[in-house]
């Protein structure tokens, strides 16, 4: 598993690829843009997306990780160190791209138990993701973390305009190695805006 | 007891949680006297008061990036002969052939484990 996230993040230039000015942000992914117009989507089971954003240099961006469930000490430390590497990613990402660190604000999206026995999972890229957030001071505005149910989730990094919509756990993708849910899925459920 | 106990290191990178990963890796190979600094300049300045044998810098940083802490460290002669490996992402090419001039004892790719760092520490200062 950490040999594919690895393996992803390092060539996800390559495998982006643009529907008009959607992009949809796979597990192991990340993308930054300060182009107006660009929309980001993801699918949420277990996993995290990090949509964090810049508004005063007019930048965002998103990741979407999963790290490992990990019980022992050893494997749990691999693991952080996987999500924190996604999470640097579009941290420098940004960075590169003018943001500020003191300007940045967070919206979390994910981290739901969607499998019994897997229900460990969710919960931990959860609290991954909010500990890390905490240690670099950034500031988390809003987000929908936890819960049963997957998201999809549409982020506008510039503008910060975000929506996510619980889908069906038949919709939600399974992590990785399996591929995730295939684009254009029509999934039911209520809209939040945020 | 191996040298490890000894030798003295410096972090470099600006972001706390790697900062407390890599911290954490050192202490799992025994080596406990770590310094901290969050970017290259914060670096430079202490380093150029009290120099360290060794140097474990990030690349991506405000203010002072890796390979400018790197430029600095050679052309200040206290800490011209320090050890010093830096962090880079995966396959970042452009950036060790940029580096290489500058004698890096080693780079380490991220997210990267204990024995790795260890296997470049060793290869500076000698199996312990």
């Amino acid at each position: 598993m950490s040999t594919a996230l690895r393996h992803q993040s390092s060539s996800l230039a390559a495998v982006q690829s643009r529907v008009g000015k959607r992009h949809h942000v796979l597990q192991g992914e990340f993308f930054v843009t300060d182009d107006p117009e660009i929309l980001l989507t993801t699918v949420l089971g277990s996993c995290v997306a990090a949509c964090i954003r810049d508004p005063q240099a007019g930048v965002g961006g998103m990741n979407h990780f999963l790290l490992p469930g990990a019980m022992e000490r050893a494997a749990e430390k691999e693991a952080q160190r996987e999500g924190v590497h996604m999470m640097e990613l579009l941290l420098n990402g940004l960075f590169q791209r003018g943001a500020r660190r003191q300007h940045l604000e967070a919206r979390l999206f994910g981290g739901a138990n969607m499998f019994a026995g897997l229900s460990e999972i969710g919960r931990q890229n959860a609290a991954f993701a909010e500990s890390f957030l905490g240690y670099e001071g950034i500031r988390v505005v809003r987000g929908s973390l936890g819960g049963n149910q997957g998201r999809r989730v549409e982020f506008w990094p510039v503008s910060g305009v975000t929506r996510a919509q619980s889908i069906k756990a038949a919709e939600a993708p399974v992590p990785m190695p399996v591929a995730p849910a295939p684009r254009g899925n029509e999934g039911r459920g209520d809209v939040e805006l945020f | 007891m191996s040298y490890l106990s000894h030798l003295r290191v410096m972090i470099v990178d600006d972001m706390t949680t790697s900062r407390m990963l890599i911290r954490g890796a050192l202490e799992e190979l025994g080596i406990n006297q770590i310094a901290m600094a969050a970017d290259g300049e914060q670096a430079l300045k202490a380093l150029m008061v009290q120099p360290l044998p060794l140097v474990i810098s990030d690349f991506n940083m405000p203010k002072l990036d890796g390979l400018g802490l790197l430029r600095a460290l050679r052309a200040y002669q206290p800490t011209s002969k320090c050890g010093f490996i830096l962090m880079t992402g995966k396959g970042d090419q452009a950036l060790i052939d940029k580096a290489k001039p500058y004698g890096v004892a080693g780079y380490l790719a991220k997210p990267f484990t204990a024995p790795i760092v260890k296997a470049h520490i060793e290869r500076i200062f000698g199996r312990m």
